[in-house]
């Protein structure tokens, strides 16, 4: 799979280099910034373009602007977002831009060198990712306690956060060592109770997660 | 002085008794003949208010010019002699009192000639004189119109009365133009004139304007060959006894303006309100533009009665000023019309009578400067203090961070490469990966608490949507706000809600927590509410106190209404257009 490095800080795009070829990714090139990012992207269509939100020249949002950018011109290239801060507004805005081949990570994911290339993997392939951190603020919102959330099991509670992160029945299942059996009926249940059209889809449910847990 | 005073009334009395005597017994029979009670009444009315005004002001040129004036009047009249030497010289000087009297309307009060049109009036009128003198060169005393028993004309040269006539003629024509042209800018003036100047000037502006006016016909009758014969003359000479009247009446009046002062002392005697003080001032000198200033010690400037700075006007400025003082000290600065110049005593009595109600201003004015100088200085801690936290955020985001991720991707790099036989070091390097994984957690609470970047970067809608959404109480939100304000009313009503949110959670026992912001394009409002046990204080030290420092700062209001088992609410005004 091939990979497009985009941060400002030398120290961390040469590291992240270093760790997806570590990996096994095949790294086409590094940027210091959006224009840059763009450029690469257009010259060596990547798999999957990697940026840090926050580049030159105003140090904000550079990031998610040039995910758009990319979204756009290359609609095949999968885009994941580093972020160093717990941002769910961003997250959210990065999904409504279409779910397929999107994440959103804090930067610190990628010591886990394991978890790193599971989600470039995700990405590239047209999955989602969101970071634990942002679904854990999405999902442990505190709400009235008449809310639907409030009456699902911790169980279920659980299922629903790995599913707003992005992984798949099988994932889900391997992580909590039950079978994929139990958590599609996890799954249904948790559905009907928040009352949302089912979608046996992988991919298209996450949005469908992120937008309730945000609007309720 | 006295001795020349002295001797300046004799030698008028002795002038005005010869010319008197002359014009009594005139037998040269002219269109222009003033007669000996005009003779007499002109005169005596310029020498004498002429030394009045020149006593009155010293450093003026106008006293000096009237007198000069009254004696070339005088002067004149000795072309109604028949011995050769008067009678030359009385026609040589003969309307040289005419450029007396335009310089006396053109300047007054002041005494000075005020622009280049000016000048050339002046220069014109003394042409006009020159031309008297070079028709003398050419016609006999007869031929200067004079009929009957005219003086011997001495400095005849030439003896051609046609071109001494034609002559005279264009010494008319001058005359002529120059009255129209002085009447003209003399209106222009009276228009343009300020409600003081006004009172200054209208009368001798009157008295001005009629005799130019009489003199235009006077003129123009004598061109036309004097079908009206000698009446225009006489009214012009009428009115020329009216100007220096008008000029006494103005210093009377003058003196009489100081009499407002003493209504000014009962006044400030029995009104407490200090706002009145101004109008009060600006009634005794008759200047409704007058503005008042106080001395503000601290930065050695004047300020106004808000405690705004003030500038003490330049000499090409078109306002004056008048400093008052006690004791050596300065107290106030009036700002006036410069037409009040010409009545310093009226000023320096009014200065005088409102000295002590000036330094009580002046207390106050002092009070509101520091007060004004307090909030500024508030409002730029404020700003550092945001300078200082966005510095912070943005070093630790581009250093201590990046630093710790880069840490972490090492760790990450020696976990993968470890082989299997080192597998005891592998727990410790995921202990250390965790570990650093909690220091990252930590500093990006603490960042976000320093500088919060969703607000610089999607403001405050979004931000505040944030903190509710993190925060440990069902919040909700309703925000009526579509535009961004400027950074420092942003970053105050944020860490107001946030100040206020993290409250409701830790204090209220409440179970929701409801959040309004909204903007009426002047005023922004954040209104945080629980429905807790209330009883909340905004005591010194408190979190809430800073907060309310931080929106008093920006001019805004902080209000908190907190009874004990009804809630919180806690509301933020903060001004911003």
């Amino acid at each position: 799979m091939r990979v497009a490095v985009g941060d400002d800080a030398v120290i961390l795009r040469e590291g992240l280099a270093r760790l997806l070829q570590e990996a096994g990714f095949e790294v086409v090139g590094v940027a210091a910034d959006a224009d840059e990012l763009l450029e690469l992207v257009d010259r060596s269509e990547p798999d999957v373009a990697i940026v840090d939100i926050r580049m030159p020249p105003t140090h904000t949002d550079e990031g998610l602007r040039a995910a758009k950018a990319i979204r756009e011109a290359h609609p095949a290239v999968g885009i994941l977002v580093l972020s160093q801060h717990v941002h769910a507004r961003y997250a959210i805005e990065l999904l409504s831009s279409g779910t397929d081949g999107v994440g959103y990570l804090l930067k610190e994911r990628v010591a886990d060198l394991d978890e790193l290339s599971a989600s470039v993997r995700r990405v590239g392939q047209g999955g989602s990712v969101l970071d634990p951190a942002v679904v854990s603020q999405l999902v442990g919102r505190r709400r009235q306690a008449d809310n639907p959330l409030e009456h699902l099991t911790d169980r279920e509670r659980e299922v629903l956060a790995l599913m707003a992160e992005g992984r798949s029945n099988k994932a889900i299942a391997e992580r909590l060592f039950v079978s994929e059996h139990t958590v599609e009926k996890h799954i249904k249940n948790i559905f009907g109770t928040l009352r949302l059209p089912h979608s046996p889809d992988d991919h298209r449910r996450v949005l469908a997660v992120v937008t309730y847990l945000d609007s309720e | 002085m006295r001795a020349k005073l002295f001797l300046l009334v004799l030698a008028a009395i002795a002038a005005g008794a010869g010319a008197t005597w002359l014009a009594a017994n005139a037998n040269a029979g002219r269109p222009t003949e003033p007669g000996p009670y005009l003779t007499s009444l002109v005169g005596a009315a310029l020498i004498a208010s002429g030394l009045a005004s020149w006593r009155a002001r010293p450093d003026s040129r106008l006293g000096l010019v009237m007198v000069a004036t009254g004696f070339l009047w005088f002067a004149g009249l000795m072309s109604e002699a028949t011995d050769g030497v008067l009678y030359t010289l009385g026609v040589a000087v003969e309307y040289a009192f005419v450029a007396g009297f335009i310089y006396i309307i053109l300047t007054f009060p002041s005494g000075r000639l005020r622009g280049t049109l000016d000048r050339w009036l002046m220069l014109a009128a003394i042409a006009a004189l020159g031309l008297q003198v070079a028709a003398m060169l050419f016609g006999s005393g007869s031929g200067l119109r004079c009929s009957g028993d005219c003086g011997h004309n001495l400095i005849q040269v030439f003896g051609d009365n046609g071109f001494a006539l034609t002559l005279l003629n264009l010494q008319r024509l001058i005359a002529a133009a120059l009255t129209l042209t002085a009447l003209v800018l003399l209106v222009i003036r009276w228009l343009r004139a300020s409600r003081p100047e006004r009172r200054e000037v209208t009368w001798v502006l009157l008295a001005g304007t009629a005799t130019l006016i009489a003199l235009t016909v006077t003129v123009v009758d004598d061109l036309i060959g004097g079908p009206l014969n000698s009446a225009p003359a006489k009214i012009w000479f009428a009115t020329l006894a009216l100007v220096p009247i008008a000029i006494v009446a103005t210093f009377v009046r003058r003196r009489l303006a100081r009499g407002s002062v003493a209504g000014l002392v009962v006044q400030l005697g029995a009104q407490n309100e200090p706002a009145d003080l101004r109008a009060a001032l600006s009634r005794a000198l008759g200047d409704p533009s007058l503005e008042l200033a106080y001395w503000f010690p601290a930065e050695a400037r004047y300020v106004t009665g808000d405690g705004r700075p003030v500038d003490v006007p330049g000499a090409d400025s078109n306002r004056r000023s008048t400093f008052v003082e006690r004791d050596g000290t300065p107290i106030a600065m009036l700002l006036h019309d410069p037409a009040l110049e010409y009545n310093e005593g009226l000023v320096q009595s009014v200065c005088a009578a409102a000295g002590l109600a000036l330094e009580n201003e002046r207390l106050q004015a002092e009070l509101r400067a520091r007060l004004v100088e307090l909030n500024a200085s508030r409002g730029r801690l404020v700003e550092a203090t945001d300078a200082e936290r966005r510095r912070i955020e943005r070093n630790l985001h581009d250093g201590t961070q990046q630093r710790l991720v880069s840490i972490a991707m090492s760790l990450g790099l020696l976990e993968s490469k470890l082989a299997p036989e080192e597998s005891g070091a592998a727990p410790i390097v995921r202990e250390a990966r965790t570990a650093l994984t909690l220091a990252l957690e930590e500093l990006r609470e603490l960042t976000q608490g320093i500088h919060p970047t969703l607000l610089v970067e999607r403001g405050l809608p979004v931000a505040i949507e944030e903190l509710c959404r993190r925060a440990g109480l069902p919040a909700h939100l309703k925000v009526d706000l579509d535009t961004r304000l400027p950074d420092q009313v942003e970053t105050a009503a944020y860490y107001f809600a946030s100040e206020a949110v993290t409250n409701a959670v830790k204090h209220s026992h409440g179970s929701e927590i409801r959040v309004e912001v909204s903007y009426d394009g002047h005023m922004l409002t954040v209104n945080i509410a629980d429905d807790g046990i209330g009883g909340a204080t905004v005591g010194p030290g408190s979190g809430l106190r800073g907060l309310a420092d931080r929106v008093e700062a920006l001019g805004g209001q902080f209000t908190v209404s907190s009874p004990p088992g009804r809630g919180t609410r806690l509301v933020a005004q903060i001004p911003c257009a």
